[in-house]
């Protein structure tokens, strides 16, 4: 796993202004003893937020510690269908299983209640830890719940019982407006992020990009078109072959389709046979199909890009095409979910609903190729201030410091 | 005159509690009854969230009804109303509700959005804080708030038009106590209009405008 740098490091990128005003939030909270609380230590984006947040908050001069619950493989396999439940998936959990959720939760309690009863504030990431709150009775701080996930239309069985464990929490986060649930506590809105120093999005020597083309066989004479995701039919990968077939009656363009970890699911074994299946006789299309850890390969296949797609028919927020701007290309997006907050049209790309306004959209761009340069640097921009880790870091600060402060005005002084 | 103070802010937005609007009529009704801090949110502080910097529209009710409720007139009245009028975010609200009752006169029915394209109300806690920079001379304006972050740049010159003295910024107030020799810079800073700029776009026509201002006196 990588090692997240300090403040300073990210501080040629954000710029001093940045890293002082952080500097200055952190100041008001030295010392408040944060802990965050989630299933895993590794893999998964919410154990690679973690990774970096808790070195920075510690540099900040915050007394944070991360500490991850135990649990069978029983427990395990119950938080995947509440989190698939969460997410609109019929699922089959009986009192039984909520009730075996419930002890695997007394049972982390028992170890963590000393840390967590003292601490100013708990953060509990997803709903594998939220039965830790009624756990603790002592509780000394206030505790957040940040939900990851899209929960605006979950299968209601699921949440009513999930309500009874979030609904006494101080606060909850989520990602977006349009993700949310009404709950009886203040629900914030803290978008996610992405680290610019992290493998898949440091900038890479140009001998690293040009063994990837060598490798996946990408011709540089030729425009590229690049697609990074799952091998879901969300993402609609076949939308993105038709879209580059017609393109290529006119623009001899070729295509990426690259993700990972698709072997083991029945689900995404079968959209990437259709996928291989539709590639099939065109020569310009690379299906790759990447190991998890794959993340130089990923941001080097962005940087070869000339144009990066994410033509999702449905999407949580879509942080592919956050780094796809971050790398300066321009990205041509489906009209869903939070890629609509960073993909304008003209701007930072476009949106599209269909393969033919994709194929539309690309050609467009490989005839403007100086407003292509233009858009990639207005995304980069928009990303940088935006969607980097240091806003995301300090939106949890103010978060904290709002919080402590028991107020809801419209303006708090510190 | 007293040094000015550097102060720093950031956005804290949460969910209103507000039921989601489906068409232009709930729209209304919602407008018609939410809190200021509501309507200041979707009106003037969208220059401070994640958002893109050029868009249409400033406020989120006009780049509703262009996106989603696809009623372009609507968008155009909607987009013009200035939300920094003295009589406050009640005349704000009034002149909103006016300008939807005469489209919804207008129309023949209802219009309405397909499910997940819903109008949802947020609103939002500014988080103010003092940076510790002091500006002691108008000269040194400019170069500060070159160095400044987007949070002070709309704290000082955004959020402060609805801060007694309404309708005015922090660095104009400011320079009003500097003498007749720094007229000019308070003379540019009232040509920026401040409908068309991002916060980073702000920042630098502050400098560029309050610069070329020093130069001319």
């Amino acid at each position: 796993m990588e090692m997240s740098a300090s403040l300073a490091a990210y501080e040629a990128i954000v710029g001093s202004s940045v890293v002082r005003q952080l500097r200055n939030l952190g100041e008001k909270l030295s010392g408040v003893r944060v802990v965050h609380v989630n299933s895993t230590r590794e893999g998964g984006g919410v154990a690679e937020i973690l990774e970096w947040m808790i070195p920075l908050m510690r540099d900040l001069g915050l007394d944070a510690s991360w500490e991850v619950i135990h649990g069978s493989p029983r427990f395990f396999e119950i938080t995947k269908e509440i989190h698939n439940g969460l997410q609109g998936k019929s699922v089959d959990l009986q009192k039984k299983d909520w009730r075996y959720y419930q002890d695997e939760n007394e049972k982390n309690a028992e170890r963590l209640r000393p840390l967590l009863e003292e601490a100013d504030f708990v953060i509990i990431h997803d709903p594998q830890p939220a039965g830790l709150l009624k756990l603790c009775p002592n509780r000394k701080g206030k505790w957040i719940w940040r939900a990851h996930i899209d929960i605006s239309r979950p299968f209601r069985p699921v949440w009513k019982v999930l309500r009874t464990f979030v609904d006494k929490y101080d606060a909850s986060i989520f990602s977006m407006a349009e993700f949310a649930q009404p709950l009886p506590n203040s629900q914030f809105l803290i978008p996610p992020s992405i680290d610019p120093l992290s493998e898949k999005n440091r900038d890479l020597d140009p001998a690293d990009l040009e063994s990837a083309r060598a490798e996946y066989g990408i011709d540089p004479n030729r425009p590229t078109v690049v697609q990074i995701s799952r091998f879901d039919r969300f993402k609609d990968p076949i939308g993105v072959i038709q879209a580059c077939r017609l393109v290529r009656k006119v623009a001899p363009v070729q295509l990426v389709l690259a993700g990972g970890g698709a072997t083991d699911d029945p689900e995404g074994k079968a959209v990437l046979e259709d996928v291989i299946e539709a590639a099939e006789g065109s020569p310009d299309i690379h299906v790759l199909l990447l190991p998890p850890d794959a993340h130089k390969t990923i941001n080097a296949l962005q940087r070869l890009a000339d144009i990066v797609l994410q033509k999702s028919t449905r999407e949580g927020f879509g942080l592919t095409v956050t780094e796809g701007l971050w790398k300066g290309k321009p990205v041509i997006g489906g009209d869903v979910g939070g890629i609509r907050i960073q993909v304008t049209n003209y701007q930072t790309g476009f949106l599209v609903s269909t393969p033919e306004g994709a194929a539309h959209r690309i050609r467009y761009l490989l005839h403007h190729r100086e407003r292509m340069k233009e858009m990639g640097k207005a995304g980069r921009e928009f990303v940088r201030e935006n969607f980097l880790l240091t806003r995301n870091l300090r939106d949890y600060l103010i978060l904290m410091l709002a919080i402590r402060s028991g107020r809801e005005d419209r303006i708090i002084y510190m | 005159m007293s040094p000015f103070e550097v102060k720093d802010c950031a956005l804290l937005i949460r969910m209103s509690g507000l039921l989601p609007a489906m068409n232009l009529r709930e729209l209304r009704d919602r407008i018609a009854v939410c809190g200021e801090n509501v309507l200041y949110h979707h009106f003037c502080e969208t220059t401070l969230r994640p958002t893109f910097d050029d868009p249409d529209y400033r406020n989120d009710f006009a780049v509703w009804s262009k996106l989603y409720l696809r009623d372009r007139v609507l968008a155009e009245r909607l987009g013009i109303l200035d939300p920094y009028v003295p009589g406050g975010m009640e005349e704000v609200r009034a002149a909103t509700l006016d300008v939807i009752d005469d489209r919804l006169g207008e129309l023949t029915m209802v219009p309405w959005v397909r499910h997940g394209d819903e109008f949802l109300f947020k609103e939002a806690t500014t988080v103010v804080f003092d940076t510790g920079e002091r500006v002691r001379n108008p000269k040194e304006l400019a170069p500060a708030i070159q160095r400044m972050t987007n949070g002070s740049v709309y704290y000082h010159f955004l959020d402060a038009l609805r801060r007694p003295p309404v309708g005015k910024d922090d660095f104009s107030v400011w320079l009003l106590d500097a003498g007749e020799e720094f007229a000019p810079y308070l003379a540019s800073l009232g040509t920026i209009d401040t409908q068309f700029h991002g916060l980073a776009h702000l920042r630098k026509e502050l400098v560029r405008t309050m610069t070329q201002a020093g130069e001319w006196k």
